[in-house]
């Protein structure tokens, strides 16, 4: 599903709980919150708002 | 004295019949042997295992009791048997977790699979499908065979017409008398790669299973073009893309047990009632989280998963086909111990039914009606898929069946609208006959049409004489939305509306009192099961 990124809660360094909201995308007029999958730091983020994103494209990467 | 007599008395003289059973022995290790030690080398070194050590993971320790396991070839020394080549496949009676099935499984290492079993000669003892269907038996069959080959040719020294059907038509009736289970071992061509599909649940090994009707020297040769069998048939094209495959397994240990754990919900056959598990939850466990799971900003995605998870017994949600049409999560259950069906539309993927999240609907609600197991849904839907690539895929014909299958199941069906519910799609969420109940979260709203997108359509010719149309439409919107507060509805037709976190109490209430509606439901419903 192709989506467009509406909002980036987090940037490189920040540190993130499981489940905490990472990114926002739109897609089929609703707003998906991408969650984290771990507990971890914030290596670096690959999107900014207004991108359009397809399945697979990497959006955060957690150290 | 006739020959037979003679034989008669000297056996009684004392040469008794341990050279036939030293015979029946030699035989047993031969067909132990299947296809010898090269194929089974062969076999274990593209990862797989043989059809034995494939049986004796599945079926409880000493359990497994062999038919038809003398079917083969054979060559005579002197009238003395030199050596025997089973038939590609091993048959026969086993328990799992204490209930009795029927496996049939293929023998990849004897002719890859082909030519399995010898069908319809006279005098030929019963399939195992037969022994299923008239054992009234669980049937599973673990694939790992070719199909249909041109050397057979050679052995008959002519052709044949592809009657098949004759030996399948009993895989069709196993659909509506007992639990099929079909897991693909292996490259599956041909008819195996069919039965794959004649089955109420199948699962393939990621890496070691492919399947199709022909593979990738067969494309060649049709269509001209190189192709590999991982991409033609492998499981990114059947658990994800085709949806021909339900579940994907990392090992083939993995595919046996997700057979084991889907035997677990169903009974023995239609005729009988779903086994109920003990249960630790407690029926009246409230979940603080439901209440506020679905967002105020309705435009926000929440996981529906979340809400199945809360809702039934604690870890007894087993998900059916999660790669595919993914708008909708499908699966079976548990409530107070009892085997339920589930489904939730999922926001994560669209929530609209699009035609794949309908197939995995309307195969579940037909397993739930065959097996007499009541359906729980957890609904929002915010109408059928719209777009193009929706109507190239036949969104209306599999609307039409979706809403046949509804309207036609039978099984005591419990609905909570946690969201939206709109359209046709939320038509689908509702049964006018039966044992049918329906319960609304505070959060729910509905319509035949969305109030945006639905207003400018049926009030365009308002709006365009109006001086300021935007105005106009945002006024007959703000009007229309005054009336969709859920109580309104309560008001006029007593829908239920319910405290999220009573949910789990309320469902498992209703599936306790649908225990005497299904028992005089047992037995074969008038809606077949279509794979």
């Amino acid at each position: 599903m192709q989506g467009r990124v509406i909002e980036v809660l987090v940037a490189a360094g920040d540190s993130v709980a499981a489940g905490d909201d990472l990114v926002v995308i739109e897609a089929m007029k609703m707003e998906l919150p991408v969650q984290s999958p771990a507990a971890g730091r914030v290596k670096s983020v690959s999107v900014v708002v207004g991108d359009q994103v397809l399945d697979g494209t990497v959006l955060v990467v957690l150290a | 004295m006739t020959a037979t007599e003679r034989q008669d008395n000297a056996r009684s003289a004392g040469a008794g019949w341990e050279p036939e059973l030293e015979e029946l022995q030699r035989r047993r290790e031969f067909a132990a042997r299947m296809g010898g030690e090269e194929g089974v080398a062969r076999q274990h070194a593209q990862g797989k295992l043989t059809v034995r050590e494939r049986i004796d993971k599945l079926a409880d320790p000493g359990t497994f009791r062999e038919f038809m396991g003398l079917v083969g070839s054979a060559t005579y020394t002197d009238g003395k048997l030199e050596s025997f080549t089973p038939n590609a496949a091993v048959n026969g009676f086993c328990q799992v977790d204490g209930r009795k099935v029927v496996l049939n499984g293929g023998d990849f290492t004897v002719r890859g699979g082909s030519g399995g079993s010898a069908h319809g000669g006279l005098g030929m003892e019963l399939s195992a499908s037969i022994r299923a269907l008239e054992w009234r038996v669980p049937y599973i069959r673990l694939l790992d065979a070719a199909g249909g080959s041109v050397r057979s040719f050679e052995d008959m020294g002519r052709t044949y017409l592809p009657d098949g059907n004759s030996f399948t038509a009993p895989d069709i009736k196993l659909l509506r008398a007992v639990p099929v289970i079909s897991a693909v071992l292996g490259s599956v061509a041909g008819l195996p790669a069919v039965n794959a599909c004649i089955a109420h649940f199948n699962v393939m090994v990621k890496g070691t299973s492919q399947l199709f009707p022909g593979g990738p020297p067969v494309v060649k040769a049709a269509l001209g073009y190189d192709v590999t069998k991982e991409e033609l048939g492998g499981w990114e094209m059947h658990t994800s893309r085709s949806g021909v495959i339900d579940n994907l397994a990392e090992s083939e240990a993995e595919a046996l047990g997700m057979i084991r754990t889907f035997l677990t919900y169903l009974p023995g056959n239609v005729w009988e009632m779903a086994p109920r598990a003990e249960c630790g939850d407690a029926p009246d466990r409230r979940e603080e989280r439901l209440l506020n799971i679905i967002p105020r900003n309705r435009r926000r995605a929440y996981n529906a998963r979340h809400i199945v998870d809360d809702v039934v017994d604690r870890d007894s949600f087993f998900e059916i086909a999660p790669g595919y049409g993914r708008a909708r999560i499908t699966g079976l259950a548990r409530l107070n111990g009892y085997p339920v069906g589930v489904m939730a539309n999922n926001p994560l993927f669209g929530a609209s039914t699009d035609v794949a999240a309908g197939e995995k609907v309307m195969r579940l609600i037909q397993l739930c009606d065959t097996f007499h197991i009541p359906m729980i849904s957890f609904a929002d839907e915010p109408g059928f898929m719209v777009g193009m690539e929706s109507e190239r895929a036949g969104i209306e014909r599999a609307g039409a069946r979706l809403v046949m299958v509804t309207c036609d199941s039978q099984m005591p069906w419990a609905t909570v609208v946690v969201n939206q519910l709109y359209g046709v799609a939320g038509q689908c969420q509702h049964r006018p006959t039966g044992m049918f109940q329906r319960y609304a979260w505070p959060s729910a709203n509905w319509g035949s049409m969305h109030i945006e997108g639905g207003t400018a359509a049926a009030y365009r010719r308002e709006i365009e004489a109006a001086p300021d149309p935007e105005a106009k439409l945002a006024e007959i919107e703000a009007r229309l939305k005054a009336m969709a507060s859920p109580f309104l509805t309560a008001e006029a037709t007593g829908q239920d509306i319910i405290d999220p976190r009573d949910t789990r109490r309320l469902l498992c209430e209703f599936v306790e009192e649908a225990q005497p509606i299904l028992r005089s439901q047992l037995g074969q419903t008038s809606m077949p099961y279509h794979p």
